[in-house]
């Protein structure tokens, strides 16, 4: 039974610590997808402005590859957020027609490249002129992430080991209370009450049935 | 008294309840840390946007009190964010222009100067930030880390059920047993254990006793003392005295952790499983995006609704835990190709090859939990067997969409093959080796129509099963969703009012199940169970706001909990009075009738709000869940006014 127990307790132990790393980890990813989703908003507004312009432009007629002042507002939009590494504006097939960036106009861009944030361009019957991206600098999710990793580790480890270590407490203050009551059992005399109270009356049943024969007996 | 066991899963819980409470206060300083400075970021970036605008205006000659439409420009800014409460332009201590009223000084802002080429400072954009939209924010993510402590907690609990019910530490279970029951002043015999050495010298005594009371028994007898013999019965019923410790139905407990892995390998896939298949879906293909993500996710439900009738009889044919371990090894095939093909019509093949394994590990378990317990012990064993699915559902879609936001959906597949593989080795160690059936054959229609003429079968299948699933489908997977996203709601707290229903089904069923048996009341909780959820639906008349939507929700789960674990149960019962005791054909008729549920609902319930709108969906399908179970309440008296009938013919 010793090293059953062993086996049991250290398993419980290791559920629970890793139940914990568990928690903590999932916690670090809802705290990372909120970051994100917290930082993208940021440069959303920005992808929002721009495509309204171009939508507002579109409206009065100017076709999107024609709207030549597009290239000095993605300029000033980029420079107003230092965390903005270039602004793309693409027509519907991905082609960079404005950037921010003038080494980039010409090029293919996907729809959603990693570290940016992208805003569709419609027209009046909502059909799809083109694209506006925002591309930022990934050290601004990396800080939050290095951020958010050690302020849970500083909690996570500790709480993680004190997890296990009163799992295993607890396992050996029962495994122990199991033993004693496990000894006691052995010995009618220290049975618990309500066993000694149900031998007391199987006793005296016996006793009962066994001397009334008796007597029956001797009375033959 | 609390055996070791028992003891260790209790403290578990409460030490993991601290642990996780701990975590979420470190998350909640965490993101006080991190988020809070970036909307503060957001908000600089709106102030140093507009600044931009002011400058250009000014550097054209047009002073900043003559500005036109700036209080339109800043009302239009604070409704694209939230938090903004407060933008305005001042010069000094004049307030230039203005929108939104910030109720405290003291709360966060941020001041952008504006600032012409010449390096002046001609006026300052000063924007003041919400606390409580603030403090919103970092609640609604403190409400995901607490869900995803209650999802640590409920896989400590399986993980902890899996090492209790093993078969190693059955040693504990005897010793506790013994202790137990001589705690309660029972005095009953005990099957030898593994460990005999130990509980020997309890045996010994209690075997002593159990002898002296045969003995004198005997003796009363052979004296024909019926007073001695009277008060010897009454101490032996009162003690135990001479019984033999009854073990209760472990059947289910012992496909539990199994079934457990097995269904959370395919919820791992829910959440990323619609973007997954929209990268797969080339525009080559001959039918639109929207039919492109769909047809896998009906492929599955389809293959699982078909698979249940042939599957029930090969599953009594090639035994239980054979057609749990093929299911599992057929879905792990199924997942591994799915994370390696390419292809969109391979992915589908192994979609489907994935839902017959499905199909087979659930009809096998079931199969497992029906054939080991008794008919007074069905409901709460079928409980333990929904309870497994719903806590997988539970747990597995936040995991899953983790494990693909972090390391891409072929892994979140993989993993899920591991998980069905794992399940397959532990319904091999775990279940007892598969007894085949002969008689097994497959089903003729015979058999089915024998099955839908079994008594209240039809009106249990068509009135209570049936809509469970539509309603079900049909409010949690479209409905409700739906409307929330139109209502501007995000995916996440869409989600999360998604939740209610299983929570409140893992609480529930057992609780429910265990007094559906206690009562011997099946037929009652099935239909009080149908009426609640349809009821439930008619609490859109008040309204539609989230909170509204939340308890129609949990009535919903409370209902389904009320009436899942008897329904099965009662089918179950239904399979004995089929001639020739085939119960396949019964449960996998109902199996059949039920998922067809989950694939309607959804179909009607957009038919329903594109002609009627919301409120009126919502209504006209908790009415017709209402009129299934008052038909099957009604076929109850029918049938009850036949049987005394006949009774009466009978009699001469």
């Amino acid at each position: 039974m010793t090293r059953t127990t062993v086996v049991l307790i250290s398993l419980f132990a290791m559920i629970a610590a890793a139940c914990v790393a568990f928690g903590a980890y999932f916690a670090y990813a809802t705290l990372l997808t909120a970051n994100r989703t917290a930082v993208e908003a940021r440069f959303a507004i920005t992808a929002q402005r721009i495509s309204s312009t171009g939508e507002l432009a579109s409206s009065l007629g100017i076709a999107l590859a024609a709207q030549q002042t597009l290239t000095e507002l993605v300029r000033r939009e980029a420079r107003i957020d230092p965390a903005v590494r270039a602004i793309d504006v693409t027509d519907e097939r991905g082609r960079v027609l404005f950037s921010s960036d003038p080494a980039r106009v010409g090029r293919d861009e996907m729809a959603r490249p990693p570290d940016s944030v992208s805003r569709v361009m419609e027209n009046d019957l909502e059909a799809r002129i083109g694209r506006v991206i925002v591309h930022y600098d990934p050290v601004i999710l990396a800080q939050g992430a290095k951020a958010l990793a050690d302020d849970l580790r500083a909690i996570a480890i500790p709480t993680l080991a004190a997890a296990a270590v009163a799992t295993i407490a607890v396992g050996l203050l029962l495994a122990a209370a199991l033993r004693r009551s496990l000894r006691r059992a052995a010995d009618p005399n220290q049975w618990p009450e309500a066993a000694r109270a149900a031998l007391a009356s199987v006793d005296a049943a016996h006793a009962a049935a066994l001397t009334g024969h008796a007597s029956a007996n001797r009375g033959f | 008294m609390i055996g070791l066991r028992g003891g260790i899963s209790a403290a578990i819980i409460v030490i993991l309840c601290v642990a996780l409470g701990m975590i979420g206060w470190g998350a909640q300083r965490a993101a006080v840390r991190t988020i809070v400075p970036t909307i503060l970021a957001k908000a600089e970036s709106v102030g140093r946007s507009a600044a931009a605008l002011v400058e250009t205006a000014v550097e054209a000659g047009i002073p900043p009190e003559k500005l036109a439409g700036v209080p339109a420009y800043f009302d239009d800014l604070r409704l694209q964010n939230a938090e903004l409460a407060d933008i305005r332009l001042v010069r000094g201590n004049e307030v230039l222009f203005r929108s939104g009223s910030a109720q405290d000084v003291n709360w966060p802002q941020v001041r952008v100067p504006v600032t012409l080429d010449t390096g002046a400072t001609v006026a300052d954009v000063v924007i003041y930030i919400d606390p409580s939209s603030i403090n919103a924010q970092v609640a609604a993510v403190l409400i995901d880390v607490a869900f995803i402590g209650v999802v640590a907690l409920l896989i400590a609990l399986e993980l902890v059920a899996l090492v209790v019910g093993a078969r190693a530490v059955s040693v504990l279970a005897g010793v506790e047993a013994r202790i137990r029951d001589l705690a309660r002043g029972r005095l009953v015999r005990h099957d030898v254990i593994a460990a005999d050495r130990l509980v020997a010298p309890i045996d010994r005594q209690l075997d002593a006793l159990a002898t002296r009371h045969a003995f004198a028994r005997a003796e009363a007898q052979r004296q024909g003392d019926a007073h001695a013999l009277e008060a010897l019965d009454a101490v032996a019923s009162k003690t135990g005295l001479g019984a033999v410790h009854i073990v209760g139905n472990q059947a289910a407990a012992v496909v539990r952790p199994a079934l457990f892995l097995f269904m959370l390998a395919e919820e791992l896939t829910r959440p990323f499983l619609p973007r997954y298949v929209q990268m797969l879906a080339s525009p080559s293909l001959p039918f639109g995006p929207d039919i492109a993500i769909s047809l896998p996710i009906v492929a599955f439900m389809a293959a699982v609704a078909l698979c249940q009738l042939p599957f029930a009889a090969l599953s009594e044919r090639i035994g239980r835990r054979n057609g749990f371990m093929a299911g599992a090894a057929l879905a792990a095939c199924g997942y591994v190709l799915s994370a390696l093909t390419g292809n969109y019509f391979l992915f589908l093949a192994a979609r489907a090859l994935s839902a017959v394994g499905y199909a087979l590990v659930f009809v096998s378990a079931q199969g497992h939990v029906v054939d080991r317990s008794a008919p007074h012990e069905r409901a709460e064993g079928l409980a333990v067997f929904v309870r497994a699915i719903m806590v997988a559902a539970l747990c597995g879609p936040p995991i899953g969409g983790v494990i693909s936001d972090r390391l891409g959906g072929e892994v979140a597949f993989l993993f899920s093959a591991g998980l069905a593989g794992l399940a397959m080795v532990l319904a091999a160690l775990s279940l007892p080796a598969s007894e085949r059936r002969v008689g097994a054959i497959g089903l003729a229609p015979s058999d089915l129509k024998a099955a839908i003429l079994a008594p209240r079968l039809a009106a249990l299948l068509f009135g209570c099963a049936f809509p469970a699933k539509f309603i079900l489908a049909a409010f949690c997977f479209y409905l409700i969703p739906v409307e929330l996203q139109r209502e501007g709601f995000s995916s996440a707290a869409v989600g999360r009012l998604q939740m209610i229903y299983p929570v409140i089904m893992v609480l529930a069923v057992p609780l429910f199940a265990a007094l559906a048996d206690r009562f011997s009341a099946r037929s009652g909780f099935v239909a009080a169970g149908g009426l609640l959820a349809g009821a439930g639906a008619l609490l859109v008349a008040f309204g539609t706001s989230p909170v509204t939507l939340a308890a129609v929700l949990a009535v919903l789960g409370i209902g389904q909990a009320m009436s899942i674990a008897p329904q099965s149960a009662l089918v179950a019962d239904s399979a004995r009075h089929v001639p020739g005791g085939r119960s396949a054909a019964v449960l996998g008729l109902f199996r059949l009738v039920e998922r067809s549920g989950n694939a309607v609902g959804p179909a009607a319930a957009g038919l329903l709000l594109g002609s009627v709108g919301f409120v009126t969906s919502m209504m006209t399908v908790g009415g017709l869940v209402i009129f299934g179970a008052a038909a099957f309440i009604l076929s109850g008296r029918a049938a009850s006014r036949r049987t005394s009938v006949s009774n009466e013919a009978s009699v001469p």
